[in-house]
């Protein structure tokens, strides 16, 4: 019967077998159209996948009307072959397209639901362990640590129980001096101090590096003062040396004015007050312009915009002696600073004592 | 110190209002605490450094105020009206320490009138916080505060045969002071005494008995150089700090004694009435003499980096009282004033200039780059330790190094064997019950669970790492080692969680401590059972490295657990981590990938429960089966299906060889060799 039909030229055929699949493509799911998409259930639109890919095959697959024509492009005659294939390409593509349509929007749906199905609650908290904490006084002397190295310091450490010569004598502290009295001091049975500040390490440091010498003790150190509020019987604090031939006040101030700009911001002031001490000479009293309010007087300055860093100045030429060091040839400067302290003006705490009572809640509260 | 604004202008006729006196004299090193108006007045209370007495008085301040406005100080000439006889006559002075008293000045009013102070005294006097008495107490008050020279009133008639003695306290000796305590003297204690007993304790207070009353007619004033450390120790002894002892200890002006006692007596002629004797009983048996000091000009830039032109340098210093008595372009030698104790070298004058000229005026420089920077050579290490801890959960804990005695630890291995008598004891404890040095962490770690779990906190891992202290040979210094401990109770916690997931148990703390050891890059731990006197017999171990006992770890007693009143099982640690830094770090090196895959066989062994996996894996090591590259723990199990005194250890054995992947027939051989081994050796059942 085929063969008696009139022949048809290939474009003809074409237009045939296009009109037919869309027509088949458009009658099989018209009922979507009509019903709207959006019932669709996701076990039908597996379904209908199925449906699509076999009418897929049969519309375009190899052994499809479609690819018997595409075969036949060969036989035609050399002219018009060219348009012909460009034809049928794009037909190819238009009908294709129509496939990949319907079918991405039936793998869509199915995957939303899947989603929708498998959603998580990602407030939920995240799975790790909890995690501990180190000591704000460690992580304040880690950090002062890490500046005074990048300035070319070394670190130094010693005893913690001393001879009265490298706490007292040694540091220019005379017989008498109301620092040796057994109500400021901690001796043992013994007749050895524990050291009232960390200033003995520097003589023991000089004494090993000789000068030029640039060095912080930072360590545990022991007064004797009744526990309070502001007052521990013992604490933690950081003492500095730097002792070349030339150095001056100058660099004193250069120093700790680094120092502060590092710690607590750039804008940070430094102001440098006569003081004494009976290790250096001359001696000043450090402040720094309060972290807070920037120096306009708040709560934390006590309204004077000033905090107290710690004492420092020149180092006593007895120092310097003591330790071997000539002061006619070198110069040097130390200061010192109370690690607690500082960690209490930063975090503001009311109550020193909560340091050394490891409670966990406070201890939580430091990174 | 409390200043009076008015007064000084009086003094100095300053130009600054008292806001500026404050900023100008704190710039100085003499620090303004606070300002504060009261009663027309302005009030300055001065932070005065425990070196200048010289500036405890209103002449004092009034001298720095002069220099910083290049002013001078119109102090008082004082001159008494009318004096009339001889002290000698009327009164007798003996120093017989004249070591505790280089020199005492009497002199004697008769006829005086005690009454109630004029206004303009007792307004001052209020001004700057002191009640006043009468006229003469308050007079002699006045002049300690504008000189700075403690003087005393006594009733000339209270004075046994009118004498003043100034001794060593005798034995015994006992005095009533001005605030009508009873005090007992001490040997080494000064005080002047009359024929027969002591009258006031020198430098310090007067006596009650001698004290000025409305009766009083013929007084003795008294005015001394006593020596500071004496003053110091008295007062500190009696546990009595007065404004004159406060002045004594500081060191007062020995050459102004005569000055302020002129200046009190014609005070009191004028206010009190009386008549003065014409001279003064000055006993002063080695006059102290004048010192002096070398400036080398350049040493001012030198020290400071200050450009002060010397003519700067000299202004201020002979303003402050320096007199030169040398002066060439490469020294200056100045006469110190008797006033100031604080100076004695170069450096203390280069102090004196700098202050004065401003420390703000000093410039800011960084020293030139010339060493490198490092971190003590243990840091890194103990960086990395507390960095594992904290990563494993442990917070860290720092405890106060004093503690109370106790014999319930076992030290780590550098102290072991050491009884109490081993701990270091302080002569002062500040808290009573805590007078030793720690000889272990622990006991401060239980302290704070202790406190944790007293607020509520029941899961709780803390870590320390601090020294711990014993005594050494006598007269040597104690040894000091620094250890590291842990204590954990409660349970495992995750982030963010309300409940633990599992309570904490040994193999917690064991996995810590090995993390940290890990991350310190040192060589593994061995754990072995062992009797520690603080722990838990079968859940205690020691703790070695190297062969060389290092601490312990296990599970807290039951009855230190009881004295701690702790109800959930706590778990210790404690090992020498000085131990430890002194061990060399693990080299890092590459060995091979492992080519072909290796063939893995699990074992479960029931067995008896006293054989540890420790011995397991050492012994299927020591089988030294070339192709057996591995034995691993997978798990131990006790409880039900497992008779009991026997536990199931299931082994993971790892076969490999290094040129071909191993056929299953081969390994089966092999694993068959094992396990019938592990049978033999530990008369062990195949699950
Ligand atoms: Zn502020």
């Amino acid at each position: 019967m085929r063969d008696q039909q009139p022949q048809q030229t290939p474009d003809e055929q074409l237009d045939h077998i296009s009109q037919t699949v869309r027509a088949e493509l458009k009658a099989r799911f018209d009922n979507i159209e009509a019903q709207g998409r959006a019932t669709l259930s996701p076990s039908e639109a597996e379904k209908q996948l199925q449906d699509l890919k076999d009418l897929r095959t049969k519309s375009l697959g190899k052994k499809s009307e479609f690819a018997n024509l595409k075969k036949s492009i060969g036989r035609l005659p050399a002219e018009g072959r060219a348009d012909f294939g460009q034809r049928i390409q794009q037909t190819e593509g238009v009908l294709v397209q129509g496939f990949d349509d319907e079918e991405d929007y039936r793998k869509r749906l199915i995957e939303t639901s899947r989603s929708e199905r498998e959603s998580i609650d990602v407030t939920m908290p995240g799975r790790r362990p909890r995690p501990g904490h180190l000591h704000p006084v460690t992580l304040m002397r880690e950090r002062i640590e890490d500046i005074f190295v990048s300035l070319g310091y070394a670190v130094e450490d010693d005893r913690e129980i001393e001879t009265d010569f490298y706490n007292f004598d040694a540091l220019n502290i005379s017989e008498g001096h109301p620092a040796r009295d057994p109500q400021d001091t901690f001796y043992t049975t013994d007749g050895f101090a524990l050291r009232s500040q960390t200033s003995t390490v520097q003589i023991h440091a000089m004494q090993r590096r000789g000068a030029p010498v640039r060095m912080i003790a930072p360590g545990r150190v022991f007064r004797r003062d009744t526990p309070d509020p502001t007052h521990n019987p013992m604490f933690f604090q950081v003492e500095g040396l730097c002792v070349d031939r030339g150095i001056t006040m100058a660099h004193l101030k250069g120093t700790l004015a680094e120092f502060v700009h590092r710690l607590f911001g750039p804008e940070t002031r430094t102001r440098f007050r006569p003081s004494y001490f009976p290790f250096t000479e001359p001696s000043a009293e450090v402040d720094y312009s309060c972290f807070n309010c920037g120096g306009s007087g708040c709560r934390i300055c006590k309204g004077s915009g000033w905090i107290e860093l710690g004492g420092s100045g020149m180092v006593h030429p007895n120092v310097l002696r003591a330790a071997n060091v000539n002061p006619e040839e070198f110069t040097g400067f130390a200061f010192g600073l109370g690690i607690d302290r500082t960690c209490a003006r930063i975090y503001q705490l009311d109550d020193i004592r909560l340091l050394f009572e490891n409670d966990v809640r406070f201890l939580e509260q430091f990174r | 110190m409390l200043i009076s604004y008015n007064w000084q202008r009086e003094l100095t006729a300053t130009k600054l209002d008292p806001q500026e006196v404050r900023e100008r004299l704190t710039n100085v090193g003499l620090a303004v605490d606070a300002v504060e108006e009261r009663d027309g007045d302005h009030v300055l209370d001065v932070e005065v450094p425990s070196n200048r007495g010289d500036c405890l008085s209103h002449i004092g301040i009034a001298r720095e105020l002069a220099v910083i406005e290049k002013s001078t100080v119109h102090s008082p000439k004082p001159k008494v009206e009318n004096p009339e006889g001889k002290i000698s006559d009327l009164a007798r002075v003996e120093i017989r320490d004249p070591d505790l008293c280089p020199r005492y000045a009497a002199r004697v009013i008769r006829g005086v009138k005690i009454a109630p102070s004029p206004e303009w005294l007792v307004k001052l006097l209020e001004v700057l916080g002191q009640r006043p008495i009468n006229n003469v107490a308050d007079i002699t008050n006045y002049v300690l505060h504008e000189f700075g020279q403690p003087l005393h009133a006594f009733d000339l008639a209270k004075l046994g045969e009118s004498r003043i003695v100034i001794r060593r306290a005798a034995k015994g000796e006992t005095i009533k002071t001005l605030d009508g305590v009873e005090r007992k003297l001490e040997r080494e204690m000064l005080v002047i005494a009359d024929a027969t007993r002591p009258v006031a304790v020198a430098g310090v207070m007067g006596g009650e008995e001698s004290e000025i009353s409305s009766t009083t007619q013929d007084v003795l004033i008294e005015s001394a150089y006593f020596n500071p450390a004496s003053v110091r120790r008295t007062a500190k002894l009696l546990g009595l700090h007065t404004e004159a002892s406060h002045r004594f200890e500081r060191g007062v002006d020995p050459e102004g004694v005569l000055r302020a006692q002129e200046r009190c007596v014609a005070l009191i002629c004028e206010i009190a009435g009386g008549v003065a004797t014409a001279d003064v009983l000055d006993v002063y048996p080695a006059a102290l003499p004048a010192k002096s000091v070398e400036l080398r000009p350049e040493r001012v830039e030198a020290i400071t980096g200050l450009q002060v032109p010397r003519a700067e340098v000299l202004r201020i210093l002979t303003a402050l009282g320096f007199e030169v008595r040398e002066d060439n372009p490469a020294r200056l030698i100045f006469t110190i004033p008797s006033w100031r104790h604080d100076v004695a070298i170069e450096e203390d004058l280069v102090e004196e200039v700098a202050r004065h000229t401003g420390y703000d005026q000093i410039k800011t420089a960084l020293p030139p780059a010339s060493l490198a920077g490092e971190y003590h050579s243990s840091e890194r290490r103990k960086r990395a330790l507390r960095q594992a801890m904290s990563g494993r959960g442990f917070d860290e804990a720092i405890s106060l190094s004093f503690t109370e005695l106790t014999e319930d630890f076992d030290l780590i291995a550098e102290f072991a064997g050491r009884g109490r008598e081993s701990a270091v004891t302080l002569t002062n404890p500040i808290i009573e019950e805590s007078s030793r040095m720690r000889q272990t962490l622990l006991p401060g770690l239980l302290n704070s669970i202790r406190h944790n779990l007293n607020h509520g906190v029941r899961d709780v891992c803390l870590f320390e790492t601090g020294r711990v202290f014993v005594v050494s040979e006598p007269g040597q210094l104690p040894l000091e080692r620094e250890a590291f401990a842990l204590a954990a109770t409660g349970g495992a916690m995750a982030a963010d969680r309300a409940q633990a997931e599992r309570e904490l148990d040994f193999f917690d703390l064991k996995g810590a401590i090995e993390s940290a050891v890990a991350a310190m890059n040192l060589p593994p731990l061995d754990f072995k059972i062992a009797a520690v006197k603080h722990l838990r017999p079968g859940q205690s171990a020691a703790i070695s490295i190297e062969g060389a006992r290092v601490g312990s770890i296990g599970c807290l007693t039951e009855s230190l657990a009881g004295a701690y009143k702790f109800r959930q099982p706590i778990f210790v640690a404690e090992v020498d981590l000085t131990a430890l830094l002194e061990i060399k770090e693990l080299p890092a090196l590459y060995s091979p990938l492992p080519r072909f895959p290796a063939i893995v066989r699990d074992v479960s062994l029931l067995l008896d429960r006293k054989v540890t996996v420790a011995e397991l894996l050492a012994f299927t090591l020591n089988l030294k089966i070339e192709n057996l590259v591995a034995t691993r723990f997978v798990g131990s199990y006790e409880g039900e299906g497992i008779p009991e005194g026997k536990r199931s250890v299931t082994l993971r054995l790892e076969y490999r060889a290094s040129d071909r992947t191993l056929r299953d027939e081969e390994v089966d051989r092999m694993h068959i060799a094992v396990v019938s081994a592990l049978k033999i050796e530990f008369m062990a059942e195949i699950r």
